[in-house]
């Protein structure tokens, strides 16, 4: 236990003060306050605008914050297998992989303790983008409980891209491929629901949308928390989580 | 402290060690020689818990390490070929890293370390990066990390490779300094540093053993002449057209003045060789030993004569 926050601890830091992750969390703040000032300026103008007969009026939740949080999830998309490339790839290059795995440390810890810096940088990022939400409570009315149930959804798709660029990680010696295999597979499960419309089965057709994370998310973003999701998240990263820990005991048979 | 039974270890098809055999007593340093590619590696990976072997079983303190993994891992104390060292870390707390990793506990913890740079005179470098240092420091802080945790066994895989010679001699002087705390086994195929560190010596050749005996033995079974240097009056080719039909003569090579008898001692002595010329009538006037084997030549002979019998045996 205490090995696996060893660990943890010290490739937390080793991400966190990297020249990466200044440069993304960077351009993330840059990207993120760009377009929520723009939907904000918007959304004002829109508000002041005289009510036209049976117009809809749009909260701050629907009108900005909802859009803020597609930006952050399409971000992380990209953004998490950058920071959690690093992770098993970097230890088999420098060879300090083989200081792990002489080690008294199961692959479970050692995999655990990965898994958990990957997540407390790629929260970091994720609490940089809430305070965008929380702070326009200054000057507007925010829905508060929307925005902490929409943040909790990103929070388990967060877990799901990081248990998923570990795996990505695992798998190569190459940084560069072990982005492209994170982007992919992210990717893919966003696409993964896209296959419901080629079928007229009705059976995989409620898989495949059981299956969709989309689904899910917005479900948290709406406002409707659902324990199914709330599961669906925390098993989709216990699977990459355990596919990378097999990755990584398989090494030792090669 | 450390057992090897019949270790075998493939990759795929290919046997990386056959069959290995051998024990090291604790205390003891022993050097694990061989060529490049004979399963020094292979072996020390697999003593130290990194991957199983095929078959066979390795003990260490009377621990299987297949079985016991975990606490065969804290007992032992291993430096790959390339130092694992984090180079965005400072030594200290890298040391203090491997020191948790390893099971110290905390109030022990300070003191390890302490003494780990101690050993290695790293306390200068103590607050510098890793990155930073140069080879030479790196490789020491690999040592460092290896033996922060004050194994039973340290298992050092060609701790002087890449190095120059006086980083080498820095590094062999840490080895020394480092007998009688734990059991040594260092892998190289550097001669000079086994005879400068070890006591004992296993020489493995394409995944087998070849031999394994103490320094001293070794050199002194081989220390009979192997070659005679012979000088005569007269009838020089007559002798050697005779010396050539004696059983035990392996070859004759001219020399400037004249000439080697290289002989297999365990047909013949140089007793017999020498009376065997005077009894020829040729008027000998020299008969000197020719230089008797260092290691080197120790080695040489072993890693070829098993390379040359593959050969025969394919040709057959």
């Amino acid at each position: 236990m205490n090995s696996m926050l060893y660990i943890a601890k010290r490739d937390i830091k080793s991400i966190v003060f990297s020249p990466v992750f200044l440069m993304v969390s960077s351009l993330c703040t840059f990207l993120w306050s760009f377009s929520y000032i723009k939907s904000l300026i918007q959304f004002a103008f829109n508000s002041s605008a005289p009510k036209v007969f049976n117009s809809v009026t749009v909260s701050l939740h629907q009108g900005v914050v909802t859009g803020h949080i597609s930006l952050v999830n399409m971000v992380f998309i990209f953004v998490v297998p950058a920071l959690t490339m690093k992770l098993i790839c970097e230890e088999k290059n420098r060879r300090t992989y083989d200081l792990l795995m002489t080690s008294p440390v199961s692959s479970c810890q050692i995999i655990m303790g990965k898994y958990i810096a990957g997540l407390g940088a790629s929260l970091l990022l994720l609490f940089i983008s809430i305070l965008y939400p929380l702070l326009s409570g200054l000057i507007s009315e925010v829905n508060y409980s929307l925005v902490f149930s929409s943040y909790l959804g990103l929070t388990l798709m967060t877990f799901v891209y990081v248990a998923i660029g570990l795996l990505s990680s695992s798998m190569t010696r190459s940084l560069l491929l072990s982005v492209i295999m994170g982007v992919v597979f992210n990717l893919g499960l966003w696409f993964l629901s896209q296959g419901s419309t080629s079928s007229d089965n009705d059976v995989f057709i409620a898989v495949m949308e059981h299956m969709s994370v989309g689904d899910h998310l917005f479900g948290f973003v709406k406002g409707t928390f659902r324990w199914s999701s709330f599961i669906y998240f925390l098993s989709l990263s216990a699977l990459f989580v355990f596919l990378s820990e097999r990755v990584l005991e398989s090494s030792r048979w090669r | 402290m450390i057992e090897v039974t019949q270790l075998t270890k493939k990759y795929g098809e290919r046997k990386a060690i056959d069959n290995l055999n051998f024990s090291i007593q604790a205390g003891s340093v022993v050097g694990f020689l061989g060529p490049n590619g004979a399963g020094k590696s292979t072996t020390m990976k697999i003593l130290s818990g990194y991957m199983p072997a095929t078959s066979g079983v390795a003990r260490i303190s009377d621990l299987d390490v297949f079985e016991n993994p975990l606490a065969v891992k804290s007992m032992i104390g291993y430096l790959p070929e390339v130092p694992p060292v984090y180079e965005d870390m400072y030594v200290q707390d890298y040391l203090r890293f491997v020191a948790h990793l390893k099971n110290v506990s905390s109030e022990n913890i300070v003191s390890y370390v302490g003494e780990a740079l101690e050993k290695t005179q790293l306390e200068t470098v103590k607050n510098r990066w890793v990155g930073n240092l140069s080879k030479g420091y790196k490789q020491r802080v690999g040592i460092a990390g290896a033996l922060v945790s004050k194994p039973k066994v340290l298992i050092l895989d060609e701790p002087t490779v890449g190095l120059d010679p006086n980083q080498v001699q820095e590094i062999r002087s840490l080895i020394l300094n480092l007998k009688g705390d734990h059991t040594l086994l260092i892998s190289t195929h550097i001669l000079s540093e086994v005879q400068a560190t070890c006591e004992r010596v296993i020489i493995i050749n394409e995944g087998s053993i070849v031999v394994q005996d103490t320094l001293e033995n070794l050199t002194q079974k081989n220390d009979t002449p192997k070659s005679y240097e012979v000088e005569v009056l007269r009838d020089e080719d007559k002798l050697k057209k005779n010396l050539n039909q004696l059983p035990g003569v392996i070859k004759i090579t001219p020399m400037s003045s004249g000439f080697e008898i290289h002989i297999d001692s365990e047909q013949l002595s140089g007793e017999q060789l020498s009376g065997h010329i005077v009894g020829s009538g040729s008027g000998l006037v020299g008969f000197r030993a020719g230089k008797s084997p260092g290691l080197e030549s120790i080695f040489q002979r072993l890693t070829h004569r098993k390379r040359r019998q593959d050969k025969q045996g394919a040709s057959e």
